[in-house]
């Protein structure tokens, strides 16, 4: 295309300008973080003295070994179990296409649409009754239910694109249903799989209703819920509180910067995709 | 899905297709794909039945009674609708997530065009990726840091007051969240600031797939960035589009987090939208009925706004 | 701060069977050991019926005397499962005191700012851990809904009852569902009192000598406060704090009129009604007040440790707060800290003040109850957390009325237990109108406070929906 000297110029302002904008907010808590805990600094203000404890301080404080294994046993509830139920019923949907598999997956598709808000009233008094009520459980059970439109959908995606052939040529040699599933199918479908485990545990890691609704304890909570908490805890202390969200959001941060490229393609072929 | 707690601003439902694009030509079925095929998909449909179509249902149920969660229901029809609708302190939320609508799916999809297509067409490769790789930052990190992130920034000591103060517009600097004219911009703002990154980015993977061919049609023609983004771009990602203001205009609707975080839902009643009150009616208040009669609106509302979106972007793909 | 509460429980009305049949035997096969030991940690603690154990000694021995007698928290480990307020550090200390002298209790404390604790406490109590003991300023709903220990035989076995009686008055709930009489159901740490505090170097400045003795002499300070470009008064009026506006408009309120049909209007008596023409004219004049710019303007999203922090900083002559901060504000301003009763509308009219249990209540169905009853009575009769609760809480202990209450060491300590001698003397203690009801704070005062500093709501207006607000919530 044709674009102008100006046209550039403007361009790269303006991008630039969308840069700071969200860049700005992670680097005012960072410089808040470091000052003195208590104290109320101004927004943008280098601390005479950084004081660089805070983030252990906050670390000890938001009890985050704790939280990093509460959240991490969540993770390992919610997402091996949710990967093999989902690339099940994306095969049979999507592969097998069993009799109304079609309907079947308007029925998913429908809970893509459907807000937490809309279920999370009777989940409390369902977990109550079922006396799980301020366990983890309380979290990954419905997680797994919640996150089954989304898996099922990205993995009927993949199966319905792979070629007949694979299929047919197995089905020539004789493999049975659960053979074609287990040594010709799940092999191929390493890449999406892997995909949707961090898709999946990222949003876990990060779901803050149920477990607010659900779970009283912080440290029986995800990242998100125990943030919440946190924020109770320190919403007096301006420092702290920054600190304390920066050692929050450092973990999925992390995961972010290393797996960049995986994790974008990821989160964007879902929507495409199908 | 949304896995995310509040659905799709995070990174969750970022994704989230929401309906799939009919394929063409379908394939005849497979052997042995009834009974041994339906044993495949059981265990999904069971949990999506007990943890979410269940309480789904449950929802439905109580919005019929005035139930305050102990000692038993008492039916009354559709009285908690009619409140739902009549009542200001009920149908001032609705409104609230309406006027969101703007902030967490108009503004950030209208940006989220305009820099990816920048991105695509005018950044140099290296600059355009570090901006993407920036811009999609806040997707990654829990919405509730971003409303406690934010809570700081707009607070009367904070960022934006001392930019403000720095180019001498001290007399608008003001507690942002705090204010009723202001607050709800303000909540909206961390919702570009969450939904921009997401946008942008999905928006350039459907500029990818755009044939160069019509680029090469529209130079020849003499057009600038504006007349192609108008001329090509636009219309060749329509469906992409689509995908954005679905996922972004779900996120408005059921918006919780962030509210819960920077405002509770003050000042007033200024910033409350059905998420909160749902929490208040259901949790505090205990009126378990009316709450789930507002949930099973919102529900609703989300399908009544996408459902029109999805039939505008699907029309002329085939 | 005290006020607020909440109640909730369940028993089940719509049972799904069939499914959840299915999901129990999921459960069953896939919980784990360990899957429900998020609950304390404490062995099961036997927990005896206070009237029970009246009778009956401990089987253990026990290591104090007070122990043998009624009940306690024995000789094991116990683990007191606690909720308190964020930014209160009283019924922490008397925590680490208590687990001092016993060193078999310890204790499991969360905390959570008033608004996010209020709520959470109907989940809190109908939970599966339902708390030992928990901050809970009003409780009436609760009590219906049964959520809450009634404390009677415990009064019984420690001999409250034989203590000046009008300390229990508030925490009592009759079975009609109005408080004031009835049965006990919660304690007050200590009892607190309410005022103007103000912060003398600027009181100086404005010319106050002494405080004021009339409204209109109040007036007057804060007008020229303003003239000099003071910050007249400070406050908090966010919403997780709640709004602090409360605090001006209920002593606004004492002074126009009488202070009975206020205190009807709390313990919910019925028929009460709090949209009266002298509430009218109190609620205007706080409007006038906004209007004056007399608040910082940005005080919906103050607060309430902001607006402390920034008083004890030296921004703003005067704040409404209450005793529990002296501690604070000793610390920060020592001498500089002056405090007075709001002042009546004629000069030597009726005093009042708000004067409320800073309440703690025991869920019905908390493990340790016994120990947490215990607790109660340890922080109105021990001699080291009656001294904690003057000094760290500011406020009168209560308790029997023969202990005499322990000289303060912050000077505005003893300022503000003379003024609480005065208002008892005058019989002007109130409760706070944001305990009406459970959420009559969150739901009512709050917003409309906010929207009448927003400019939206007047002072008709805001004693209106606050009514109806009390009004759908007691329907119920």
């Amino acid at each position: 295309m044709i674009a102008t000297r100006s046209e550039k110029y403007v361009g790269h302002l303006f991008l630039l300008a969308l840069m700071v904008f969200t860049v700005l907010p992670f680097v005012s808590i960072f410089v808040t973080a470091l000052h003195p805990s208590g104290s109320l600094p101004s927004g943008l203000e280098w601390p005479d003295q950084p004081q660089w404890g805070n983030f252990l301080e906050a670390f000890r404080v938001a009890e985050m070994g704790e939280l990093v294994v509460s959240s991490s046993l969540i993770v390992l509830g919610v997402v091996p179990v949710s990967l093999v139920l989902a690339t099940m019923a994306g095969f049979a949907i999507g592969l097998l296409r069993i009799p109304g598999a079609r309907w079947l997956l308007l029925l998913f598709i429908f809970g893509l649409t459907l807000p937490f808000e809309g279920i999370v009233i009777p989940l409390y008094y369902l977990a109550r009754e079922i006396g799980i009520l301020n366990t983890r459980f309380a979290i990954v059970l419905p997680l797994i239910g919640l996150f089954m439109p989304f898996g099922v959908f990205w993995m009927r995606a993949h199966f319905a694109n792979m070629p007949v052939e694979v299929t047919e040529s197995a089905r020539v040699d004789g493999a049975s249903t659960w053979d074609l599933f287990r040594r010709i199918h799940l092999p191929l479908a390493r890449g999406p799989i892997a995909s949707l485990a961090i898709l999946l545990s990222i949003w876990t890691w990060n779901q803050f209703l149920l477990a607010l609704v659900l779970v009283e304890d912080p440290t029986q909570r995800t990242m998100a819920g125990a943030l919440g908490a946190f924020q109770g805890h320190y919403a007096t202390d301006i420092p702290l509180l920054c600190a304390g969200t920066i050692v929050i959001l450092l973990p999925t941060f992390l995961v972010f910067i290393v797996l960049q490229r995986q994790l974008v393609t990821a989160l964007l072929q879902g929507s495409v995709k199908g | 899905m949304k896995p995310d707690s509040q659905p799709p601003t995070g990174p969750a439902s970022s994704d989230r297709p929401i309906l799939p694009r009919r394929r063409v030509g379908r394939r005849r079925r497979l052997d042995g794909s009834g009974l041994a095929g339906w044993l495949f998909a059981a265990p999904a449909l069971i949990m999506y039945g007990l943890f979410v179509l269940q309480p789904l249902l449950l929802t439905i149920q109580y919005s019929f009674y005035n139930w305050d969660g102990v000692g038993p229901g008492e039916w009354v029809g559709f009285a908690n609708y009619v409140r739902v609708f009549t009542d200001p302190d009920l149908l001032g939320p609705i409104f609230n997530s309406f006027r969101l609508l703007i902030f967490f799916s108009v503004i950030p999809v209208t940006l989220g065009v305009v820099a990816a297509s920048l991105i695509h067409r005018i950044a140099s490769s290296r600059f355009g990726s570090a901006a993407t790789t920036v811009i999609f930052l806040p997707q990654v990190i829990p919405l509730v840091a971003s409303g406690i992130i934010w809570g700081w920034l707009l607070a009367r000591p904070g960022v934006v007051n001392q930019v403000l103060e720095a180019i001498g517009l001290e007399r608008i600097a003001r507690a942002w969240l705090g204010d009723f004219g202001t607050a709800l911009p303000a909540v909206g703002m961390i919702g570009i600031w969450v939904l921009l990154g997401f946008c942008t980015v999905l928006l350039q993977t459907g500029m990818a797939k755009i044939d160069p061919e019509l680029y090469e049609a529209a130079r020849l023609d003499g057009a600038g960035w504006w007349a192609e983004l108008r001329a090509v771009t636009l219309p060749g990602i329509r469906y992409e589009i689509g995908v954005c203001l679905t996922v972004t205009a779900i996120a408005a609707l059921a918006a919780f987090d962030i509210v819960y975080v920077s405002t509770g839902g003050g000042p007033g009643r200024a910033t409350t939208v059905p998420g909160i009150k749902i929490y208040i009616e259901a949790f505090l208040q205990r009126r378990v009925g009316l709450a789930s009669a507002l949930a099973v609106a919102l529900v609703f509302l989300v399908l009544a706004v996408i459902l029109p979106v999805q039939r505008l972007t699907r029309e002329d793909r085939t | 701060m005290p006020w607020g509460n909440r109640r909730l429980a369940w028993r089940g009305a719509f049972r799904s069977r069939g499914i959840l049949a299915l999901v129990a035997v999921l459960l069953a096969a896939c919980v784990g050991p360990g899957a429900q030991s998020t609950t304390t940690s404490a062995p099961e603690q036997p927990t005896t019926t206070a009237a029970e154990a009246t009778g009956t000694t401990q089987d253990s021995p026990s290591t104090t005397e007070m122990l043998a007698e009624g009940p306690s928290c024995g000789t094991e480990e116990v683990v007191l499962n606690a909720y308190f307020e964020t930014g209160f550090d009283l019924p922490f200390e008397l925590a680490d005191e208590f687990s001092a002298q016993f060193p078999n209790v310890s204790w499991d404390i969360k905390q959570d700012q008033f608004t996010n604790l209020m709520n959470a406490t109907p989940r809190l109590l109908s939970g599966d851990n339902p708390p030992d003991l928990i901050r809970l300023p009003s409780m009436v709903s609760l009590v219906h809904d049964g959520l809450l220990k009634n404390l009677d035989d415990y009064a019984a076995a420690f001999g409250w009852d034989q203590w000046p009686q009008s300390q229990l008055l508030q925490n009592r709930v009759a079975e009609d569902g109005t408080r004031g009489s009835g049965s006990l159901y919660a304690m007050g740490l200590n009892h607190s009192l309410t005022g103007v505090f103000y912060n003398k170097e600027l009181a100086d400045q404005i010319g106050m000598t002494e405080p004021p003795t009339t409204v209109e002499e109040f007036d007057a300070l804060l007008a020229e406060a303003k003239a000099r470009g003071l910050q007249p008064i400070m406050a908090w009026n966010a919403t997780a704090s709640g709004g602090g506006l409360a605090f001006p408009l209920q002593h606004l309120m004492a002074a126009y009129g009488p202070i009975e049909p206020i205190n009807e209007w709390i313990f919910q008596k019925p028929g009460a009604n709090i949209n009266t023409e002298s509430n009218l004219a109190a609620a205007e004049h706080l409007q006038r007040w906004i209007e004056a710019g007399y608040f910082p303007e940005d005080v919906n999203a103050i607060e309430y440790t902001d607006a402390n922090a920034r008083f004890r900083g030296g921004e703003g002559v005067f704040i409404f707060n209450g005793d529990w901060e002296n501690a604070v504000y000793d610390g920060e301003m020592g001498d500089n800290v002056g405090f007075f009763l709001f002042p009546p509308l004629e000069e030597g009219g009726q005093l009042a003040a708000m004067s409320a249990p800073l309440t703690f209540g025991i869920a019905a169905g908390a493990p340790n109850a016994d120990c947490a009853a215990f607790f109660f009575n340890w922080v109105a009769t021990n001699e080291a957390a009656r001294q904690i609760n003057v000094d760290v809480g500011g406020s009168n202990p209560g308790g029997p009325a023969d202990l005499p209450v322990p000289p303060a060491s912050a000077p505005i300590t003893n300022e503000t237990l003379a003024a609480g001698a005065e208002v008892a003397k005058a019989n002007g203690q109130m409760d706070f109108i944001a305990n009406a009801t459970g959420a009559i704070f969150a739901e009512g005062w709050t917003p409309e406070l906010q929207e009448m500093v927003g400019g939206l709501q007047d002072a008709a207006g805001l004693l209106e929906a606050v009514q109806a607000e009390y009004e759908s919530q007691l329907e119920r």
